[in-house]
């Protein structure tokens, strides 16, 4: 324990040597970066978007259910393809693919809201849109763009899904018309391209130790309770914490810090207007900019972490559902403005169509999608796991309440879910508002990420899903090709659940060559003082 | 400079001044590196007990491995469970290897922030400790730990103005070489809670620019200056102001005399050094003060075009031509690249308040009007003020208002009644705001 008396000892002479940063390559991808003002429209119908994402997904899970279920056959019947769902017949075993759509007692409705004449109020956040006391309220059904076909079966019961996924089922169709599930398949994970992607000249020679830092949650309300963890992990960030040797990772090996959402507190916002509904009557009516009911602590004080930890390390903030960006997805990046301090780090804008260089200072969008260290990495600031959470039941099958170490589980099922769905936030634009995309549905997943992250998830958690080896099983000669399919061992995702920092001060660590997790967790020792 | 001062520092701080002092604050108050700051807490927090017991209290950071608690909601306790997936959900099914990886142990390490009295108990909680050192100093127990997020508030306040860039090393700060930053933004508003600060922008940061604006790295003086221009007064130390303010009246009347801030400015430019000073920076408040008196487009540049070719005027020797032109390309650019930060509910500069006896700019719009009435329609012409912009023969460019005539016709008969006490508005109220305050006046109650 050489290293615990470096500090308690009295001063010395010695000469510091300044520790450089390990560089870090990065490259954000514009994915769901939308137009500017005047190039945002919202009169669009979202229905394009379900259509968008059936015409890109349907070949892919296609392809899968031919795999799987050509020549299959029950009872001498083979199992038949059928284009649409509207082209089922009663009786006969086939197969189908369409999107999911699920109708739930409890699940937000605008058209209830329109009939009760309830103007569109964000719906208040529910638990869950399932009715615990009415299971069978609960509809799960498949539409593609000439029907829908109502889905029974027990099969159901153990399969997850929610809106907006993209299956395809296997069964028969019952007397009561409903669609008796025997099979379903997803469209699984997209092709992964190798580390450094297509562009390998960025690769560095030799292996560079790096780690990639993502928080999240840091819920900065601007008092000083909730300020000292973020003290101490700037404080490490910049390496002053520590020795040179010892169990603590590193800082210098961090290359970049990607905060996930959710960077300044509730109160914020809900502050704001609990106390403006009761100024309203009293003081005469003002517009704009009220400085008595805008507390603008919080992001002062985010702008003055990111200003102190900046010039020592490049960050990455990704908007969350509390922070001070556009609400439905996906949600643009905070706006320069909000950090005057911060802001000198950030790239200039674009000037004319020359390419942008990376900035050092990276405020991007929810979710995002991106290159660190050659690694492709999509996160989301974690509303998308919520959501989804509120269509399933993990209740009955793990015995307990949809909470503690059971919950954190179907986060990771639901994380896994989404990925061989390929579809990042499948429940937008149903129950999580979104862009009413015309063109092309950004939330599918094109490219399997090497990292898929969420952020403000109630704990850490972390794994690694595989998908398939390439079918090809010609063996070595799959690397002459050269095409970016031709992973040997098929794509492996590192999935990371990134917990709230304000609740458990948790600093998450992931190895830039091997993808190992570590955690760096930051917190006070509440001692006799406090607990009295 | 500070190693023996250490001493004398603390006992000011701790022990006369009562004050808590964390090793940043230390750090930063002596300039001396993280670890030596470090030592030195120590150093002073044993020898002031070894006088007098438990005269000087101190907190601890213990880094390490803590053990594991024993709450079943340990990652241990999750990876078991997730070995345990039932078999009926259909994903997993097909890459059950997977679950070997997860099952891996997830190095967690801890940093703990521990007053002295726990100390031992907060030992303890670990497997095995990495490091133990002192992270502040102060003269009682604290009850609140959070006491020491005001400390290094305090500090990052008090020492704002020293650039991270150049002095993160002295501290031991983690450097990164491939920092980018704008030397060209407007510097940070300063927190209201915090002392009034020097903009970060005027410490030149050299590294950024040598680094990653190589496109003109020689240029790098003369690219200085113009940027520095952009940058806002507000920042500036109230000392400056008195001397500003006695100037702008000289200049009413005349045609420019919305430039009328920036001509006494400029002097004061000149009789600083040409290099980067902090007077330069207190110069340039008048561009955005214009830009946001009439808020046409493209009036930035030309204003400060003017102002320039007035300077280089009287002082000829400075620059040479070729440099000064060079500069003004750049200084284009920049109000370009910052047209779009302009943040119009920005907090008021102290400046724009200022000029209240000052005459509204002359910026009549409509001078005359020539109006025919046909068949329930208004044609006619008008005469309006408009910008022009030209090359003068040293290749400057200049903008006159020149009065020209602008044909109009208009379904209803409005615009006369209408425009007419818009343009009598300041004088029915000549001291309100013709400098445009703060645009929170605009919204104040009438």
């Amino acid at each position: 324990m050489a290293s615990s008396d470096e500090f308690l000892r009295p001063p010395s002479n010695e000469e510091f040597d300044a520790i450089t940063r390990v560089p870090s390559h990065y490259n954000s991808l514009d994915t769901f970066r939308l137009g500017s003002g005047q190039d945002r429209h919202y009169q669009q119908q979202y229905g394009d978007m379900y259509f968008l994402r059936l015409a890109k997904l349907k070949p892919a899970v296609e392809e899968i259910a031919v795999e799987a279920w050509e020549g299959f056959s029950i009872a001498g019947e083979n199992a038949r393809r059928v284009e649409r769902v509207l082209d089922v017949r009663q009786g006969e075993l086939c197969w189908v693919a369409g999107t999911i759509y699920m109708d739930m007692p409890l699940k937000p409705n605008i058209l209830d809201d329109l009939t009760k004449e309830n103007y569109t109020l964000a719906p208040p956040p529910r638990p869950t849109y399932q009715d615990p006391a009415h299971p069978e309220l609960t509809q799960i059904m498949l539409e593609d763009e000439s029907g829908r076909l109502r889905l029974t079966g027990s099969m159901l019961r153990n399969t997850q899904l929610c809106t907006g996924a993209i299956i395809a089922v296997l069964g028969t169709e019952n007397a009561n018309g409903d669609f008796e599930v025997i099979d379903t398949k997803v469209p699984d994970l997209p092709q992964q391209p190798r580390r450094w992607g297509n562009d390998t000249l960025d690769a560095p020679k030799g292996a560079s130790k790096g780690k990639i830092a993502f928080v999240s949650g840091l819920g900065i309300t601007g008092t000083s309770s909730d300020t000292l963890a973020l003290e101490l992990l700037a404080d490490y960030l910049l390496g002053y914490t520590g020795g040179t040797s010892g169990a603590l990772p590193d800082a210098s090996a961090i290359t970049r810090l990607i905060i996930a959402g959710n960077s300044v507190g509730a109160s914020m916002t809900t502050d704001v207007n609990a106390d403006s509904s009761t100024k309203k009557r009293t003081g005469p009516k003002k517009y704009g900019y009220d400085a008595s009911a805008y507390n603008a602590s919080p992001i002062t004080r985010l702008d003055s972490f990111l200003a102190e930890i900046l010039p020592s390390m490049p960050v990455t903030l990704m908007p969350g559902e509390s922070d001070p960006a556009n609400f439905s997805l996906p949600q643009q990046g905070i706006h320069r403005a909000m950090f005057p301090q911060a802001r000198a780090y950030c790239a200039p804008p674009p000037a004319g169509d020359s390419k942008q260089e990376p900035s050092w200072f990276d405020s991007v969008t929810n979710p995002w999608e991106g290159d660190v260290e050659g690694w492709r990495l999509w996160g989301s600031s974690g509303q998308n796991v919520d959501d989804i959470l509120r269509y399933l039941n993990f209740a009955d099958e793990e015995g307990n309440a949809a909470d503690g170490a059971g919950d954190i589980e179907a986060r990771m099922r639901v994380m896994e879910a989404m990925l061989r769905w390929r579809c990042g936030v499948p429940t937008a634009p149903d129950t999580l508002w979104s862009y009413p995309f015309q063109t092309h549905d950004p939330f599918v997943i094109q490219t399997c990420p090497h990292i898929f992250f969420a952020g403000n998830q109630p704990q850490f958690k972390t794994a690694v899903i595989e998908g398939d080896a390439p079918l090809k099983l010609n063996g070595a000669d799959t690397e002459m090709t050269g095409t970016d399919d031709d992973n040997s061992s098929g794509p492996r995702v590192r999935l990371l659940s990134i917990p709230k920092f304000k609740e458990t001060g948790e600093l998450v660590l992931v190895d830039t060559e091997t993808l190992e997790v570590e955690v760096v967790k930051f917190s006070t020792f509440a001692g006799q003082q406090e607990q009295q | 400079m500070a190693v023996a001062d250490y001493k004398r520092y603390l006992a000011e701080n701790v022990l006369n001044e009562r004050r808590t002092v964390t090793y940043r604050s230390l750090g930063r108050a002596l300039r001396v590196h993280s670890t030596l700051a470090k030592q030195m807490l120590f150093d002073f927090h044993r020898n002031e007990n070894n006088k007098k017991p438990n005269s000087v209290n101190a907190t601890y950071i213990l880094t390490g491995i803590q053990k594991a608690p024993e709450t079943p909601s340990t990652t241990n306790g999750l990876q078991d469970s997730f070995g345990g997936i039932p078999q009926s959900s259909p994903y997993i099914s097909s890459s059950m290897p997977n679950q070997d990886v997860a099952r891996d142990e997830i190095a967690m390490s801890s940093v703990v922030l521990v007053r002295e009295e726990d100390l031992e108990d907060a030992k303890a909680t670990f497997q095995s400790i990495s490091s133990i050192y002192i992270y502040s100093l102060q003269p009682t127990v604290l009850q609140d730990l959070n006491v020491l997020t005001d400390v290094a508030g305090e500090m990052i306040a008090k020492h704002a103005q020293e650039d991270p860039l150049e002095y993160g090393k002295t501290w031991g700060m983690i450097q990164g070489n491939n920092v980018r930053r704008r030397t060209g933004g407007r510097p940070p508003v300063p927190a209201p809670a915090q002392a009034p600060a020097l903009p970060k922008a005027t410490i030149p940061a050299k590294r950024p620019v040598k680094e990653e604006e190589t496109p003109q790295p020689k240029k790098e003086p003369e690219d200085k200056a113009p940027k520095m221009e952009t940058t806002a007064k507000r920042e500036e130390p109230p000392a400056s102001k008195p001397t500003e303010k006695t100037a702008p009246p000289k200049q009413k009347g005349s045609i420019f005399s919305s430039f009328a801030k920036a001509k006494p400015k400029q002097k004061k430019e000149e009789s600083a050094t040409p290099a980067t000073s902090a007077a330069e920076s207190a110069e340039p408040s008048a561009a955005e003060d214009v830009v946001l008196d009439d808020a046409s487009d493209g009036d930035e540049e030309p204003e400060e075009l003017f102002r320039d070719s007035g300077k280089s005027a009287s002082a000829g020797t400075r620059e040479s031509r070729k440099e000064r032109e060079e500069r003004l390309r750049k200084m284009m650019e920049d109000d370009d690249e910052d047209e779009d930060e302009e943040m119009p509910d920005a907090a008021p500069s102290p400046e724009e308040s200022k000029p209240i006896d000052e005459p509204p700019p002359p910026k009549q719009a409509e001078l005359k009007e020539e109006v025919t009435v046909k068949g329930g329609r208004r044609r006619g012409r008008r005469q309006v003020m408009k910008k022009k912009t030209v090359k003068d023969d040293e290749g400057y460019l200049v903008t006159v208002e020149e009065p020209s005539w602008e044909s109009f016709s208009e379904d209803e008969p409005a615009p006369p009644p209408k425009k007419k006490p818009a343009v009598s508005a300041p004088k029915g109220k000549p001291a309100a705001k013709p400098g445009q305050g703060s645009i929170m006046s605009f919204f104040s109650k009438k």
